[in-house]
């Protein structure tokens, strides 16, 4: 039995909530605070990932990592970033695909703050920074936190588009969706169940517990 | 003391208003919609004018042809919401020392307990605002305000959310606070009574626009123009041709009233033919015994009128006079005795006085 598989989608699914919560935060207090042109445009962007087939979302995300774009290129030769199977184009097909999952939710928190309780903090002396810090998050915390569970789940379960990024290299880029199917495929029915056990155990514990502290806080 | 005088277009609206404050309080009235919140937020940079200028004790804070445009923490002004605006993840006592940023902490703390105790909020210090009653949030939302020591307050509707009588005992609050801390106050309110007990200036706005700034008794007793008249409930307002004006006296005529004699306001060049507009308080309408004769001194402003409808209002009743040949309707308040004595009811022929001192005209 490969334990691999797990250790690799743990890292993959922490390494990209960390990501898609700090990118998150920012694009949701753009779209639920500013007022900017394109705005219409990157709201109906940053959703697509709940519509389009992750594959598709894949694919595009192989063609612009790939050597056979400028961006691509540059990624590899000037940054030395490889994404093009290897773990950190897992992440990559995790964030963009668990971001919508984060932005729903902190969006309305961001938005369920109002704006009269952040300009009450700025008119009592608080820079941007100190307003979003004491006033912003810790009333949006419980909107951030499910996003953020959301998220991370949404991570962990990744297939196709992880699949077309990364690939499917055991040891290196094989993640647990990947590997079950892998099992299922060459009959190893004993590992499929294992790993499906393990992964429908953990969903279920990460939204119960995080349900019952986001609603049994106060 | 504040200057300010600002100027921003929207769609359909649009406000232009110039005023100067002393250490004083002033209530910024007008009907819902005149434009009485959007100033607050100009002034306190919440939303961001499109010309014009404000300045806080000689410190300009922003002026469009100079390109200052002072960020909000850095205006010191004290603004109470309408809503109060409390953090509702904060105890009273850290939304009040979230005020008092910037002093040490033995500072802050002092200046805590003193507004807790100012504002009556011993005893609560450790609740959060939704433990609160409306009437213990807006002190807090005060409290904290305060702390901050600002050079000028401005206060949004502060009392609209509240009980009646709970508005009565903050409104006396407010004024001692203010004899206390003699800080340059905007007071905004649509409510008449509001108006009166608190504003020693008042300023009138309707759609945009200021249409009178002045001492209270001059805005409610003298209003400058007829929508004033109407705020502030004047509710018999007519037009009225000038046939002539001798010295302090002129002299209109208006169709279904017939001439009507009244000191002419001062300052006011009105010549014959031109409109006018004039009113009288209900109140103030003199109802005439039909069995006496008219002396003298009443020959003036005598109108004929058959009643309408009488309403009671409590002690009083609201008599609705038709005058004339069209529909105008006078409006006369009498006390319930005169009523009865009278037998003032709905159809009876009645004779009233509109006595001289009691008609305000509006140029």
């Amino acid at each position: 039995m490969d334990f691999f598989p797990l250790y690799l989608t743990v890292k993959v699914s922490l390494v990209s909530t960390v990501i898609t919560v700090a990118v998150g935060c920012a694009v949701s207090l753009a779209l639920a605070r500013k007022v900017f042109p394109g705005k219409g445009v990157l709201d109906a962007l940053v959703m697509q990932p709940l519509v389009i087939p992750p594959t598709v979302l894949g694919y595009y995300l192989l063609v612009a990592f790939g050597r056979s774009t400028g961006f691509g290129r540059f990624l590899g030769d000037t940054l030395g970033i490889e994404l093009v199977f290897t773990w950190k184009g897992a992440v990559v097909a995790a964030v963009i695909s668990s971001l919508p999952l984060f932005i729903q939710p902190a969006r309305a928190a961001f938005e369920g703050v109002g704006a009269d309780v952040e300009n009450a903090a700025r008119l009592l002396g608080r820079t941007e920074w100190q307003v979003l810090r004491t006033i912003t998050f810790p009333l949006a915390w419980r909107g951030l936190l499910a996003g953020a569970v959301m998220s991370f789940a949404r991570a962990t379960g990744e297939f196709g588009a992880t699949l077309m990024v990364a690939g499917n290299i055991p040891g290196r880029t094989q993640t647990l969706p990947i590997a079950i199917y892998d099992a299922v495929q060459s009959g190893d029915a004993q590992s499929a169940n294992v790993l499906v056990a393990i992964i429908t155990v953990f969903s279920f514990a990460v939204i119960y517990i995080t349900g019952r502290f986001v609603r049994g806080g106060r | 003391m504040l200057e300010l005088s600002l100027k921003k277009a929207f769609d359909g609206f649009s406000i232009d208003v110039g005023l100067s404050l002393g250490p004083e309080l002033l209530v910024l009235f007008g009907p819902s919609g005149a434009g009485k919140s959007l100033l607050m937020k100009l002034v306190s940079g919440i939303l961001r004018p499109d010309e014009g200028s404000v300045s806080i004790d000689s410190r300009v804070i922003f002026d469009s042809a100079s390109g200052v445009d002072l960020p909000m923490r850095q205006r010191r002004i004290g603004f109470v919401f309408q809503d109060y605006a409390l953090f509702s993840h904060m105890t009273v006592r850290d939304n009040i020392a979230y005020g008092a940023h910037g002093l040490s902490a033995p500072e802050a703390r002092e200046s805590v307990a003193v507004l807790v105790t100012l504002m009556r909020l011993g005893g609560l210090e450790a609740r959060y605002p939704h433990e609160l009653s409306g009437g213990q949030r807006q002190r807090v939302a005060l409290a904290r305000t305060l702390a901050a020591r600002p050079r000028i307050l401005l206060l949004d509707e502060p009392f609209s959310a509240l009980d009646y009588q709970v508005r009565e005992k903050l409104r006396a609050d407010l004024l001692a606070i203010h004899e206390l801390f003699p800080i340059t106050t905007i007071l905004v309110t649509h409510d008449l009574e509001e108006a009166f007990m608190l504003g020693t200036r008042v300023a009138v706005i309707n759609n945009g626009r200021l249409e009178q700034v002045g001492g209270r008794e001059d805005v409610f007793y003298r209003p400058a123009t007829r929508n004033v008249a109407r705020f502030i409930g004047m509710r018999n307002i007519f037009n009225g041709v000038v046939d002539g004006v001798d010295g302090g006296t002129i002299i209109m005529h208006n169709p279904d009233i017939g001439i009507v004699t009244a000191f002419a306001p001062p300052d006011a060049r009105v010549r014959p033919g031109a409109r006018v507009s004039f009113c009288i308080r209900p109140e103030e309408v003199i109802v005439v015994r039909p069995d006496r004769a008219l002396g003298h001194m009443a020959m003036e402003n005598v109108v004929e009128g058959v009643i309408t409808s009488a309403l009671a209002k409590g002690s009083t009743h609201i008599l609705f006079l038709r005058v004339g040949a069209s529909e105008t309707l006078l409006k006369v308040e009498v006390p319930n005795f005169v009523r009865r004595k009278l037998a003032l009811a709905s159809g009876a022929a009645t004779r009233v006085l509109l006595k001289k001192e009691s008609i305000w005209v509006i140029p």
